[in-house]
């Protein structure tokens, strides 16, 4: 066996990366896809500077455990909706990848929408794609080392804005500025800054559909979610071969439709023939679309050679989009989002828990009463430092006694009090060997807002 | 001619497993990492790293930082020991079976 034999063998294991260029493209796809990215990046960099009560709008205050967004304010004890969210925004993901396909993929992950960032950058420095790839094989001279270094000024410039706005997502923002301007910036800020900054860099200057192809778990599970219902990027082989081009196809009797002109594959971004049929490699980005629409456009043949279909509608069946799997994803995401609505709006600024002493179940205090020892523990989940004032109900005449030597329950935000209580009762009131009571801890501010837990009451039963 | 072209290309072989071998590694990385980084938020949003330091009885004081920061570098070492073992009995034993009836 020779090398050249075996060369083959190499590549289909494991190739070395072939650098891709993408051909630049317009279109309508194209367009929704420029506008996305406007939007979404626009959000990046713009929310951390807005403010909202006079406070940084979306801040995650991670050294003083709490989220804040837009006047809400969350703990740690509120990691249910951290997680709600989470769920809702899988489903979501679920719901939209089986009607549509890698919709997130082409159109709203940060990957593809910074990497569309870069690659405008590396146009607009270094020229379309064929003058790209010249450049690449030229030698070095005054040219390449002036497009090559404002490319890379470009890009390191933008993957450090990039890195400086992540982290204001984390500290204060504009501290955050004016720490970057005196050069005071802490161990940990310089870290991110620059962490995120690399991974900017690398992963929308360099990698780029390596993310996709190798790294990103999503990639792999997609297809799971996909049936033949399902929104996906397609070639019509039925109308487009016998592909061919120039002679041959002046010459031939009925060609198809795809003149072979090799658009559709100059301009995707992860390299693929989308006429070898669905691949996992393809990011639904409708880059192939718009190509060839403008090449069947020129050529004077209807469009739609490359589009948004099924499944079904290539096999000439009908398509549904209202299907089991759509209802049960669409159904599920809506029961997560309306328990999400439910406990945001019915959450309390208080959030509270009471053990009963352990050591005994109730005390003689005289006579005619007795009391019920519990450890109270309240937390503060609102904005400004309150006092509580507490009651009981369930039993008659029931009376809530502070400890030893509290006098009052206050705290600030985020903090967590903890102090015995005592709640007395008659005798003659508190007869069964175990009662249920209700105890409430109301806000003394003008929220007025109250939680309330209940417990055993250990009554006086001989 | 299964192990032909081993034994002849040499550098062809040496070049291959070196690639697997990066390539794997590559993979035992990422996978850790990612996972690591999930589980600090999980288990960071239910603990507090300031509150265990006071509850661990080496008593050092940490900063919240401080504490994110070990416990990410502690998951990730755990993830990583375990995505390494994958890694390593992910390749199968090069070595050839022994022929199961020899006389045939
Ligand atoms: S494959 Fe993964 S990384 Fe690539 S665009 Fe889709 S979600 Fe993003
Ligand atoms: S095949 Fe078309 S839709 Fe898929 S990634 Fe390539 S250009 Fe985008």
């Amino acid at each position: 066996m020779t090398d050249q034999e075996t060369k083959p063998i190499e590549l289909s294991l494991y190739k070395a990366h072939e650098k891709i260029y993408p051909r630049e493209i317009k279109g309508r796809f194209q367009y929704k896809r420029k506008l996305a990215v406007l939007v979404l990046l626009g959000l990046f960099y713009i929310l951390p500077w807005i403010s909202w009560e006079g406070q940084q709008a979306i801040l995650f205050d991670l050294p003083h455990r709490r989220f804040h967004i837009f006047g809400l304010t969350l703990w740690p004890q509120d990691f249910i909706f951290l997680a709600l969210m989470l769920i809702i925004a899988a489903f979501s993901l679920f719901f939209f990848t089986a009607l549509a396909g890698r919709l997130w993929c082409g159109f709203a992950c940060p990957q593809t929408v910074w990497t569309e960032v870069f690659i405008w950058m590396e146009q607009l420095t270094e020229g379309n794609r064929n003058k790209r790839m010249k450049l690449d094989k030229a030698p070095w001279s005054t040219e390449k080392v002036l497009r090559k270094t404002s490319k890379q000024f470009l890009w390191i410039t933008f993957a450090l804005w990039t890195g400086f706005t992540f982290v204001g997502f984390f500290t204060p923002i504009k501290e955050l500025a004016a720490h970057v301007w005196s050069w005071q910036l802490g161990p940990w800020e310089t870290f991110w800054l620059f962490f995120y900054s690399l991974a900017t860099y690398g992963n929308a200057g360099f990698l780029r559909e390596q993310v996709c192809l190798y790294m990103c778990p999503y990639a792999r599970f997609q297809s799971a979610m996909f049936d033949k219902e399902t929104l996906i990027i397609s070639y019509d082989g039925q109308r487009g071969e016998p592909r061919m081009r120039g002679k041959k196809r002046r010459e031939a009797e009925a060609p198809g439709d795809c003149i072979d002109c090799t658009l559709c594959v100059q301009v995707c971004p992860t390299g693929i023939d989308i006429r070898d049929g669905l691949q996992y490699e393809c990011i639904g980005c409708a880059a192939c679309i718009d190509a060839c629409d403008e090449v069947m456009e020129k050529s004077g043949m209807p469009k739609g050679l490359i589009k948004y279909t099924t499944e079904n509608a290539l096999n000439g069946k009908p398509t549904h989009i209202i299907r089991p799997r759509t209802l049960v994803y669409f159904t599920i995401l809506m029961l997560l989002v309306s328990s999400f609505g439910i406990a945001l709006l019915s959450r309390s600024s208080i959030d509270m828990n009471v053990i009963h002493d352990r050591n005994s179940f109730y005390r003689v205090v005289n006579a005619q009463t007795i009391e019920n020892v519990y450890t109270l523990k309240v937390m503060n989940k609102g904005k400004t430092t309150t006092g509580y004032k507490l009651s009981a109900t369930g039993l008659e005449g029931l009376e809530v006694l502070l400890g030893m030597n509290e006098t009052e329950i206050v705290a600030e935000p985020g903090q967590l009090v903890e102090v015995p209580i005592k709640i007395r009762a008659a005798k003659a009131v508190a007869n069964k060997k175990i009662h249920t009571i209700e105890v409430t801890v109301t806000a003394l501010d003008e929220t007025g807002d109250a939680a309330s837990e209940t417990v055993k009451y250990f009554g006086y039963n001989k | 001619m299964g192990t032909e072209p081993i034994v002849k290309n040499r550098d062809f072989n040496d070049r291959q497993i070196k690639r697997i071998f990066l390539r794997r590694m590559g993979i035992v990385l990422w996978v850790s990492f990612f996972t690591a980084a999930v589980e600090s938020m999980v288990f960071f949003a239910l603990f507090d790293p300031a509150y265990l330091g006071q509850l661990s009885s080496l008593a050092v004081d940490i900063t919240r930082w401080q504490g994110y920061a070990l416990g990410f570098v502690f998951f990730w070492a755990f993830t990583f020991s375990a995505a390494l073992f994958a890694g390593v009995v992910m390749a199968l034993p090069r070595t050839r079976l022994a022929k199961r009836n020899p006389h045939s």
